[in-house]
């Protein structure tokens, strides 16, 4: 049937560009803070001359990802009541997520110390309580999607776990990138080795990411309404098909998997740097199509 | 320890050192909204007392009355349907809020904002299923009705109510069963808004028609949709919307 709206209000989208960012920096930082324990904590030592640099690129991270939530908020010099007990509010997310991002950073720089003046039982005792920590920091900003009702494109259980192995993604690709970088301008080589570990972690999480598209695509094709029209405006944007999946996912994959291009490190610096922008609009389509389906 | 009654469960404990009154405990009120869409006529009157009583910023609503135009002539209907904050029972705004801005009143069931607490981090925006949230420009807090607080707290009857010029908002007290609204919602086939998501609302329609929110035409061309949805946002502070624009 023809129907025109007369009048209506709907009320603008609350979030800027920097609640994506968010996620993405908080993914990446939790994605190399788990990198840098492969070593310290698991043992394994081909990737411990990564352990200190990715230590700190997880804290710098750190430092941006409050800054951005702090610049979104209307009453900026109100976030610290995120911090007062009695403000605690136990159904939030968001009310876990304040506190985790306050104790996290400190948990990492201590971790980072003891790397840095090489007390390796100490690093290792710290790494292993600061992981579960690198884990629910990345996770709650899942459960703060999932755990919205009204929006049928957030509202999914797969939301936590997807966060959780893309942030590994982008943190790997961040670290070869880094890796790369301090090859070139390094005395002493790292282990080619570690290349072929740190590439087939990545093969390995992206047919992961992959796996859980497929999931949502599915469920949301045959879900409520709105949920069908969450996943049909998301294949109508060309950013979220061609940006996030052809460009972010499939084609790094390829270049990963193919042997002709998966031993040259300019091709592994290639499809690492489109793995970190692929998770950054994967990010930004969680939060923007969820708005797009009116519900007023 | 003396084992608690089942039948009892239901209600608010009676505190007595609350401090409220002489009495000692608050009466146990449950404020709800019926909305007859029958009697509705669409004049905006109620969309305009809100705005005055609760002094809403330019290009910005607590409450309004969306109007539809269904079918080609000559069979053309124009439906309408009154919008406001639910005061869902189970409210997923509260559910959200990191800082306790927003509550459910104990006494009476109204979903109520502490603008003084809220860090205006937009999550209840974004969690409220009925759109009913936003952020006011001049607070730079989020905003939302709240059944007029300060009228509905002195015996008054909301703005809307006193101002609707057919008698299609009927508010009162649930918890008591002689109230007019409690008669009405005895007698009457009553719907809410998305009864599916366990809101829980508190504002009944009568003869609502359901496909008038959210979404109004279900067809394939969802770019041309969303972009004359996203062409009648009117807020004229608002420009993040258009998302980088």
């Amino acid at each position: 049937m023809e129907a025109a709206v007369l009048y209506n209000v709907p009320h603008e989208i609350p979030w800027k560009v920097y609640i994506p960012l968010y996620f993405y920096f908080t993914g990446l930082s939790a994605g190399s803070f788990i990198l840098s324990t492969l070593s310290t904590v698991f043992g394994i030592k081909r990737f411990k001359p990564m352990a200190l640099p990715a230590a700190i690129i997880s804290f710098v991270l750190l430092m941006l990802a409050p800054a951005c939530l702090i610049l979104d908020l209307h009453q900026p010099t109100r976030f610290w009541h995120t911090l007062v007990p009695e403000y605690f509010n136990r159904t939030s997310a968001l009310s876990y997520g304040s506190w985790l991002l306050t104790i996290y950073p400190i948990a990492n720089l201590v971790y980072i110390y003891f790397i840095y003046v090489k007390y390796d039982r100490v690093t290792k005792i710290l790494g292993t309580f600061t992981v579960p920590l690198a884990i629910f920091v990345h996770a709650y900003t899942g459960f703060a999607f999932a755990l919205v009702r009204a929006r049928a494109w957030w509202h999914s259980a797969l939301m936590p776990g997807y966060f959780l192995t893309s942030a590994l993604l982008s943190g790997i690709a961040l670290l070869v990138v880094v890796a790369l970088v301090m090859d070139r301008y390094q005395k002493n080589k790292l282990d080619p080795e570690l290349y072929t570990s740190l590439r087939l972690m990545m093969v390995g999480i992206l047919l992961v990411d992959l796996f859980w598209s497929g999931s949502f695509w599915l469920t949301l094709l045959v879900s409520t309404a709105d949920g069908y029209a969450s996943i049909m405006l998301a294949f109508h944007e060309k950013l979220y098909i061609w940006g996030e999946y052809v460009a972010g996912m499939l084609l790094p994959l390829v270049i990963l998997i193919l042997p002709w291009t998966r031993t040259r490190k300019a091709w592994l610096c290639f499809a690492s740097l489109l793995i970190i922008g692929g998770v950054f609009l994967m990010r930004y389509s969680v939060v923007f199509i969820g708005f797009d389906v009116p519900l007023s | 320890m003396a084992e608690t009654n089942k039948l009892d469960q239901g209600k608010v404990p009676e505190d007595p050192a609350s401090g409220n009154g002489a009495s000692g405990s608050l009466p146990t009120k449950r404020w709800a909204m019926l909305v007859d869409q029958r009697l509705c006529i669409g004049c905006h009157s109620c969309t305009i007392a809100c705005k005055s009583e609760n002094n809403v910023p330019l290009g910005y609503w607590r409450s309004w009355v969306k109007g539809i135009q269904k079918g080609t002539f000559p069979g053309v209907g124009n439906l309408y349907l009154r919008r406001l904050c639910n005061q869902c029972d189970t409210p997923p705004c509260v559910q959200v809020c990191p800082v306790q801005a927003t509550v459910r009143r104990e006494e009476d069931g109204v979903v109520v904002m502490y603008y003084g607490k809220c860090i205006g981090c937009g999550m209840c925006i974004a969690a409220c299923p009925y759109d009913a949230r936003f952020f006011n420009p001049v607070r730079n807090t989020a905003d939302k009705c709240d059944f007029c607080l300060s009228r509905i707290d002195n015996g008054l009857k909301p703005a809307c109510v006193e101002a609707c010029v057919s008698g299609a908002l009927i508010f009162g007290d649930t918890a008591d069963p002689s109230s007019e609204i409690s008669q009405k919602l005895a007698s009457t086939a009553t719907t809410v808004l998305k009864a599916e998501l366990g809101t829980k609302p508190k504002v009944y329609y009568v003869e609502a028609d359901h496909s008038l929110q959210g979404r109004i035409s279900f067809s394939d061309r969802f770019e041309d949709e969303i972009l004359e949805y996203r062409r009648h946002i009117p807020s004229p502070a608002a420009e993040y919307w258009k998302r980088g624009e």
